[in-house]
């Protein structure tokens, strides 16, 4: 009746199918990927705000590794390994968790704005730690870590609850994150501004500009699991994020549970985060940026994707970490100043290099 | 500014020298011009009714026997010192933080006497200067904190030149001289200059030879980077009086710098803060020394190692009155170092 | 296989949106659904399409509830193309094609070679197949449409639901598209808003209006100048051909519009 296309040839399979030479090459690429990771936690271990020569530092890895039994001065190995070695640790997870939590919210929320700490859980986390350091709550007994947690948690229930009426899908979670964040920012501003001497203001805004000073072993004990748990948890649902991708009911369409699916990630991804930001105050730009560069290299597809922003987002972090230690002498800089000092620009260059846009 | 300031503490200086060089009492002549901090305050007659908002400022005024004139106390950082607990019962505490600005002009103070410039001063939490100038109630701040300190970048600040005793001396002596009380002012001056010259001969017949020592106020978070006292600052003045090395460097009264830094300097003696607020967990000095005996890097140093920890009341640390038991228990651990070496 | 609503009520909190909706899809068919703006027609495709869950009333397929075969399932026979379903991630038109597996995929059953093939098939069927490679963003609207109809296909569905697919495309690639659907080996149930395409290509045609479901027959049944006086307010004259299809005829504005006009002309 009216003209269609003209007959085509028949269609060619991909030329590139999931088998053979695809898989080596994948595989070469997460060794080399890992091979980077160990490298730069190794360099974490080698460069501080102390210079301890190269020879020192191998030595004492040998001597926790293999029990090589070199003699080695007991402050500098505890230097390396109970300070440095832990740090570069936890902030690998830090890295990995912030950067997976934000690619999973990218995908879900449908914007590529998103990040981690769009549910509230960084506002709540200043408000719980501001509340134990300058209210006294507590009276010296919770740290503040533990006082982030619980405020964090607090801010993630109350946008949580914000976005059931608003209504279900990406723009009420997205405005009541927006409404949660803006009411605890401002009671953490009223806080300080009202109650606050000024040591106790600085060392408080100090810790959440984000913090890797206090870092010892035990933290790697609960950071690591956390980001390794997370990650599985979030790979497990990588198809059902592909399934998003032209929105919520095109993936109920394709058998999606897209309820489940929500609360399951978005629950994963606000623990990620409030563990981590209880841990080492509020680290910007992570969340938002890694899961763009990830793409750059990878794709879209969740499957590599997931696994790509926690590897990059832990190589970051451990090298922004370095980096604070090493730009002034005798002094470290907040590394959410060296996250957002790198990550502007870095973020400029892709959205100029036009492969982005999630 | 600071030219002004210059020029106040040379005049300054001038005066507690005359004053001290005296060797008998003269009464205080009024009306009163004294210099203080940049201004000029004016006095007919010496003062019933004074606010002191700062515990330093409030225990001079309780050590030049000047307790009864007393009508409020602000800015508490621990409980008063043993020998004024009685007299301190009957002075009405305002608030243990800062009072109200009302709440202060409620005591129809003649005189308000601030310790820190942040409390009262150009933004004063409490109120500004001019608020209380306006009616007609005069403002007294500790040069302490006005001298060679730049109070511009709020918080601590930064301090210029080094604090010194003199620093707490002219106070003394500028409180003696508005309330008439010369001869309790030099009096004063005259044991705590005392306390202090037998404090360094203690340490000079020790024989110590370059003894280096960290002070520790508290942390954030007991694990991460400390709050150290600065060179400038009164933590400071009581190392180099005594000869002992601060190993921190730094312009601020308390920077935070990592253990790391402090563990490689390793200092021969620690001294940590005994305060009595609870924010920090950080802030109890037996939660400091746990940290000390147990963190694997720290627990290394060799003042850990060898004891050398000295618990010293957190305001000794500061610019205040205290600093003289302050420079007595350090001259007490130098000695000891010296004498187990 | 049966598609089927009984009894279907839908609110959106208190708001009845449609109600005691029946419907049976015959296999094979192509069935439209018409019915002016707010008639529920989307409400109706969504519940039918188990993408929602109706208020009252069950929806059935094969004669099973919904709720118990579960969305997996529900996917694996019935394929629902969105009114205007977009993204501005970088996907190929493969990738975007591959989606339609999902509902076949998992943990123990990762992709295979038999899911490539699928995907070749599907894009063949609505005559894609040179653009398998090519960037979604740089396709047209009807290009973007053909694509998410051959996504549906690769669910391999029983069913074909299409939500106003041609809303935003051309007249040739309206009609290319309904043509080309038409065409293909499952039952099409399409919501159209342009009366004359329904008339072209449809089997029967189920009329809403007010979110009830008020006429369902043939095109000649359902389409007639009362029906379109009524329910869709237009006046309209309608023709039959030799072949026994509809034609509409539209009469501009209404009768008092006209006497105006013949006024000024003499």
């Amino acid at each position: 009746m009216f003209e269609t296309s003209p007959v085509q040839q028949p269609v060619q399979p991909p030329r590139q199918s999931l088998a053979g030479r695809a898989y080596l090459v994948r595989a070469g690429v997460s060794l080399g990927a890992l091979v980077l990771l160990v490298g730069v936690i190794a360099m974490a271990a080698a460069k501080g705000e102390t210079h301890i020569p190269l020879g020192t530092v191998l030595q004492t890895i040998a001597n926790h590794l293999w029990q090589a039994g070199y003699d080695v001065d007991p402050i500098d190995a505890g230097i390396i390994w109970n300070y440095r070695i832990s740090r570069a640790m936890v902030a690998a997870a830090c890295g990995a968790s912030l950067a997976l939590s934000g690619a999973v919210l990218q995908a879900l929320l449908r914007n590529s704005l998103a990040d981690p700490y769009l549910l509230g859980i960084s506002a709540g986390a200043s408000t719980g730690a501001v509340s134990v350091a300058i209210l006294g709550f507590g009276a010296g007994m919770v740290s503040l870590s533990l006082g982030a947690f619980v405020g964090a948690l607090v801010a993630f229930g109350f946008v949580a609850l914000l976005a059931i009426p608003a209504g279900r899908g990406a723009g009420a979670i997205i405005l009541a994150g927006v409404a949660g964040s803006q009411l605890f920012n401002a009671l953490t501003s009223f806080i300080v501004t009202k109650a606050a001497t000024a040591d106790e203001a600085r060392g408080v805004m100090f810790w959440l500009l984000g913090n890797l000073s206090g870092v010892r072993w035990p933290d790697v004990y609960l950071a690591l699991p956390v980001a390794v748990i997370g990650l599985l948890g979030c790979l497990w649902y990588s198809r059902a994020l592909d399934a998003f991708t032209f929105g919520v009911e095109s993936a109920a369409s394709l058998g999606v549970p897209v309820r489940r699916v929500y609360v399951v990630l978005i629950a994963i991804a606000a623990s990620m985060t409030a563990v981590m930001v209880s841990i080492v105050g509020a680290i910007g730009f992570v969340g938002l940026v890694i899961p763009h560069a990830a793409r750059f290299f990878v794709g879209t597809r969740h499957g590599f994707l997931l696994p790509a922003s926690a590897l990059i987002g832990a190589v970051f972090l451990v090298a922004a970490d370095i980096v604070s230690r090493i730009i002034l002498d005798g002094q470290v800089l907040p590394i959410g100043v060296i996250t957002a000092l790198i990550g502007a620009p870095a973020f400029a260059i892709i959205l100029c290099h036009g492969r982005v846009l999630r | 500014m600071i030219n002004h300031d210059k020029r106040v503490l040379a005049v300054g200086v001038f005066a507690a020298g005359l004053i001290s060089s005296v060797s008998f009492a003269s009464a205080t002549e009024y009306p009163l011009s004294i210099e203080n901090c940049g201004t000029v305050l004016q006095f007919d007659a010496a003062p019933d009714r004074v606010v002191s908002l700062g515990q330093s400022t409030t225990e001079i005024l309780y050590s030049l026997g000047l307790a009864d004139k007393v009508k409020g106390t602000g800015v508490w950082f621990g409980p008063v010192m043993d020998e004024f607990k009685d007299v301190n019962a009957s002075v009405p505490r305002l608030a243990d933080n800062d009072p109200g600005f009302e709440t202060v002009v409620a005591q129809k103070p003649q005189l308000v006497a601030t310790q820190y410039q942040w409390h009262v001063g150009p933004k004063g939490t409490v109120g500004t200067t001019e608020q209380f100038n306006e009616l007609s109630i005069p403002v007294y701040t500790a040069p302490a904190d006005c001298v060679g300190k730049d109070n511009a970048g709020g918080g601590d600040g930064v301090r210029h030149e080094g604090f010194t005793m003199d620093l707490i001396y002219r106070e003394i002596s500028d409180l003696a001289q508005i309330f008439d009380a010369e001869d309790r002012g030099d009096a004063l001056i005259a044991s705590l200059k005392e306390r202090q010259e037998s404090s360094l001969a203690r340490v000079t017949a020790s024989g110590h030879d370059n003894v280096s020592a960290v002070f520790w106020f508290s942390s954030p978070e007991i694990n991460s980077d400390p709050y150290v006292a600065g060179k400038n600052g009164a933590a400071g003045y009581i190392a180099g009086k005594l000869g002992v090395r601060n190993i921190i460097d730094s312009n601020e009264e308390w920077p935070t710098v990592g253990w790391e830094t402090i563990a490689r300097a390793n200092p021969d003696i620690i001294v940590i803060g005994k305060m009595g607020r609870r924010r920090f967990p950080a802030d109890d000095w037996q939660v400091k020394m746990d940290f000390l005996k147990t963190d694997p890097v720290v627990s290394q140093m060799k003042a850990v190692r060898s004891g050398n920890i000295v618990v010293m009341d957190a305001q000794s640390m500061d610019p205040t009155i205290r600093l003289i038991n302050g420079i007595e228990t350090l001259a007490e651990a130098v000695e000891r170092l010296s004498a187990s070496n | 296989m049966s598609l089927e609503l009984r009894n279907v009520g839908w609110n959106a909190g208190f708001k009845k949106i449609i109600s005691d909706v029946s419907l049976r899809v015959t296999r094979g068919e192509f069935l439209g659904v018409i019915g002016p703006n707010g008639s529920g027609k989307t409400s109706m495709m969504s519940v039918l399409g188990g993408i929602r869950a109706p208020s009252t009333g069950q929806a059935l397929l094969g004669d099973q509830p919904m709720k118990k075969i579960g969305r997996r399932n529900l996917a694996r026979h019935i394929g629902f193309v969105e009114q205007q379903a977009d993204t501005i991630d970088r996907i190929t038109v493969r990738d975007a094609v591959a989606l339609g597996r999902t509902p076949y995929l998992s943990l123990l059953t990762p992709w295979s070679g038999h899911d490539d093939a699928i995907v070749c098939e599907a894009l063949a069927s609505v005559e894609m197949g040179p653009f398998a490679d090519r960037m979604w963003h740089t396709l047209s609207g009807g290009e973007k449409q053909r694509v998410h109809i051959a996504r549906a296909l690769a669910q391999q569905p029983d069913f074909l639901l299409l939500d106003e697919p041609t809303n935003h495309l051309d007249i040739h690639h309206q009609l290319g598209l309904l043509e080309l659907v038409r065409a293909l080996p499952v039952t099409v149930v399409a919501a159209l808003h342009d009366l004359n395409h329904a008339a072209m290509f449809c089997d029967r045609i189920a009329m809403m209006d007010g979110g009830k479901l008020i006429a369902l027959g043939t095109p000649e049944q359902i389409l007639t100048s009362q029906n379109l006086r009524e329910v869709f307010g237009v006046a309209a004259d309608i023709e039959i051909d030799d072949q026994g299809r509809c034609h509409i005829r539209y009469h501009a504005g209404n009768q008092k519009t006209r006497a105006i006009k013949k006024d000024r002309v003499a």
